[in-house]
């Protein structure tokens, strides 16, 4: 394929996994001689892989796929992730798309394309299913790299589809997960991020999540490790303690999703607010500048105002460092469809402002509390006035003058200034030393 | 480099045929499925299918472990989508079945030396059902929260001063009201593993009393229905 090589080009709608399952891909098409374009260029193969996680992901995915036909015209489009899970027979039925590819085969898509240009026509449920199968990420796309330990998820939680797009949970043998870790570090990654669908179930013979965790701790290498997202109730208490080890970050995404136990139990969701604010507790004790961030729901089924404000006032109780909210979106064929008394959209609207208010004076509290101190941060990039921009170990987006340093290193910062609100904000710091 | 895993293959999917329709009230019937390869745990629970329906609903498991059939309970809802067509089924009828999920399991180190107390609205006891079968020398107590006594499935099975029966609608219940009404007087050892199983309201109330005496959220088990 060399005189002529093929373009390709890819967009990734959603979660981190998908992300991740993206990198994947890039890194085989590239290895495998295809040019990897910017989506805005014109290319031979667009891969799109879409999310379902709310009806805006829906429409956000749609809105792509039909972007990705316009822009090239007679190429080959390929629909994989959730989405294609969900809508498969309708995205089957539109010319537009030439493949639509289920989760569980996305990690073979370069066998289609190639036997696609090769003439050999493979329809994609003939292709090897593996929802462990990536490639090792390449170093050039980022800084972090996921490494994908489990996938599904058996909960049930009322309001979810993801077990119905991602299927039953799997969890990757611990051997392969270190294997993959080793082949990570060795492609020059210096942030590691374990993620799954929901990864607290970890279970592959007597291994849990802990274990897994420990193990690729062990492993040698200059690297950190973060965790993805986590179920409040997916460790026991001496998950704490790993959190000591130098190279696990203080960071912890714990899905709270509402703070009226009344919601919670009706999301089929087995904890109550006061085993979250335990867990709080239990890290804030050792390490008070812990970050917690968190995703939490509005307007689920029979919110009542006062259920709502419990959330409000867990947001103001926990000094979250981040929550992402999201306005209650119906996914067809869940419980909480068929549930009574759902919430008008205005009142769901006028609730989520409220609770963005309130999360995004949450997180000024939070960056500003680290005013004075001293992160490490990874470098992400570096622009052309020499500022260069990444995370430090709490996972606070810090800004700062890096003259002579270089992009996937890590550099000490002192924090000296919040700037902006809200997703953009970022700390201005300063090198250290 | 592609990993050269692979997954073993797991039989999760698989159709099987009605074997028999147990009538348990006008409303409330047993479907028996044959249990060939299926294992799980007690408390666990499948999710059902009607073959050439799209949509499934999960059940808790209503037989043992080591039971001959695989069974589970299920309360015709009116208005409802699926369990309307659940009840049309006949000897012979295909049902998929998928599964067993969930976390809500006895655990056995616990069996010997702690007390458990089952708390149940409704079609809520089949967990318990299938913990009680499995585990014959539990030192259990069933609280069993219905409208009527005719609701109270398989009464016989569970010896008479492990069951108590709340009836909100008759009198034939130990209780006449609801199981709130019993779990807020009843006392019960420190180490008591709660068990609590049906409909969120129930569950709630229940958390709240349970709590208030001291226990510990640790200790409560939840499975919501609905
Ligand atoms: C983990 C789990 C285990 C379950 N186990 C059982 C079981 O063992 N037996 C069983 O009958 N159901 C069980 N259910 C409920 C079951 O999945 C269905 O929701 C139920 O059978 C009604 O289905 P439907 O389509 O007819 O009505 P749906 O359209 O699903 O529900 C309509 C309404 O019926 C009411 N409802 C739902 N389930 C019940 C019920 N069991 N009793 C009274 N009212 C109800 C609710 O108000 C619900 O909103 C379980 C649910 C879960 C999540």
């Amino acid at each position: 394929m060399n005189s002529a090589k093929k373009k390709i080009a890819f967009k990734t709608l959603g979660c981190r996994l998908n992300q991740y399952e993206t990198d994947a891909l890039v890194s085989d098409f590239d290895k495998a001689g295809y040019e990897v374009v910017d989506f805005k260029e014109h290319a031979d193969v667009v891969v799109v892989n879409t999310c379902t996680v709310t009806n805006q992901s829906d429409q956000k995915s749609r809105n792509t796929i039909s972007q990705a036909a316009r822009n090239n015209k007679g190429s080959v489009v390929v629909v994989t992730g959730c989405m294609a899970n969900n809508y498969k027979e309708k995205l089957e039925g539109e010319d537009k798309i030439t493949y639509v590819v289920e989760n569980n085969r996305k990690g073979s898509i370069l066998n289609l394309v190639d036997g696609h240009f090769g003439g050999e026509l493979i329809h994609p449920e003939k292709l090897h299913a593996d929802v462990f199968s990536y490639q090792v990420v390449d170093k050039s796309l980022h800084t972090r790299s996921a490494i994908k330990i489990q996938d599904g998820c058996d909960n049930f939680c009322t309001f979810c589809i993801i077990p119905t797009v991602r299927g039953r949970a799997v969890s990757r043998p611990l051997p392969q997960i270190i294997e993959n870790v080793k082949n990570t570090l060795a492609n020059g990654f210096k942030e590691l991020v374990i993620t799954g669908v929901n990864i607290g179930r970890y279970e592959w013979e007597d291994k849990r999540f802990e274990d897994v965790l420990e193990a690729i701790l062990s492993v040698e290498g200059d690297f950190r490790v973060r965790i993805s997202s986590l179920e409040p109730d997916g460790f026991g208490d001496d998950f704490v303690k790993l959190f000591s080890h130098p190279r696990m970050t203080p960071h912890l995404h714990l899905c709270l999703q509402s703070g009226s136990d009344k919601v919670l139990l009706r999301m089929r969701r087995m904890y109550d607010l006061k085993q979250f604010e335990h867990t709080v507790n239990l890290f804030r004790a050792q390490y008070p500048d812990f970050n917690f961030t968190t995703d939490l729901i509005v307007g689920f089924p029979d919110e009542s105002e006062d259920d709502f404000q419990e959330s409000i006032d867990a947001v103001n109780r926990y000094n979250f460092g981040h929550v992402h909210t999201f306005k209650y979106s119906v996914r067809k064929g869940t419980r909480a469809e068929r549930m009574d008394n759902h919430i008008p959209d205005k009142i769901k609207t006028e609730r989520s402002t409220r609770i963005r208010e309130a999360s995004e004076d949450s997180r000024d509290r939070y960056l500003n509390s680290f005013l004075g101190k001293t992160e490490t941060v990874l470098i992400e990039g570096i622009n052309k006035q020499q500022v260069a921009n990444g995370y430090g170990e709490h996972y606070i987006p810090v800004h700062f003058k890096a003259e002579g340093l270089e992009k996937n290193t890590f550099a000490r910062v002192k924090l000296v200034k919040v700037e902006g609100r809200g997703e953009d904000a970022r700390v201005i710091g300063e090198l250290v030393g | 480099m592609t990993m050269d895993f692979k997954p073993d293959i797991k039989l999760d999917e698989t159709f099987y045929k009605v074997k028999e329709v147990r009538r348990l009230t006008e409303e409330t019937f047993s479907l028996r499925l044959p249990k060939s390869r299926f294992t799980y745990h007690a408390g666990q629970h499948i999710s059902l299918g009607i073959q050439g329906d799209y949509q499934s609903r999960e059940y808790s498991i209503y037989s043992g472990e080591n039971d001959e059939c695989l069974e589970v309970l299920v309360k015709e809802v009116e208005d409802g989508y699926f369990t309307p067509k659940l009840s049309k089924l006949k000897p012979g009828d295909l049902v998929e079945v998928n599964g067993p999920f969930g976390k809500f399991k006895i655990d056995e180190k616990k069996t010997a030396d702690h007390k458990f107390v089952f708390v149940a609205s409704g079609t809520g006891i089949a967990p318990f059902r299938s913990m009680v079968r499995t585990y014959p020398d539990l030192d259990y107590t069933l609280i069993h929260g219905v409208r009527y006594g005719k609701e109270a499935y398989d009464k016989d099975e569970y010896a008479p001063d492990r069951h108590i029966l709340c009836t909100s609608g008759d009198k034939t219940g130990k209780v006449h009201g609801r199981l709130t009404k019993y779990l807020k007087s009843a006392s019960f050892e420190k180490k008591t593993q709660f068990y609590l199983c049906g409909n969120s309201n129930m569950i709630f109330d229940a958390l709240e009393i349970l709590k208030d005496k001291g226990f510990d959220r640790d200790q409560i088990h939840c499975e919501v229905y609905f």
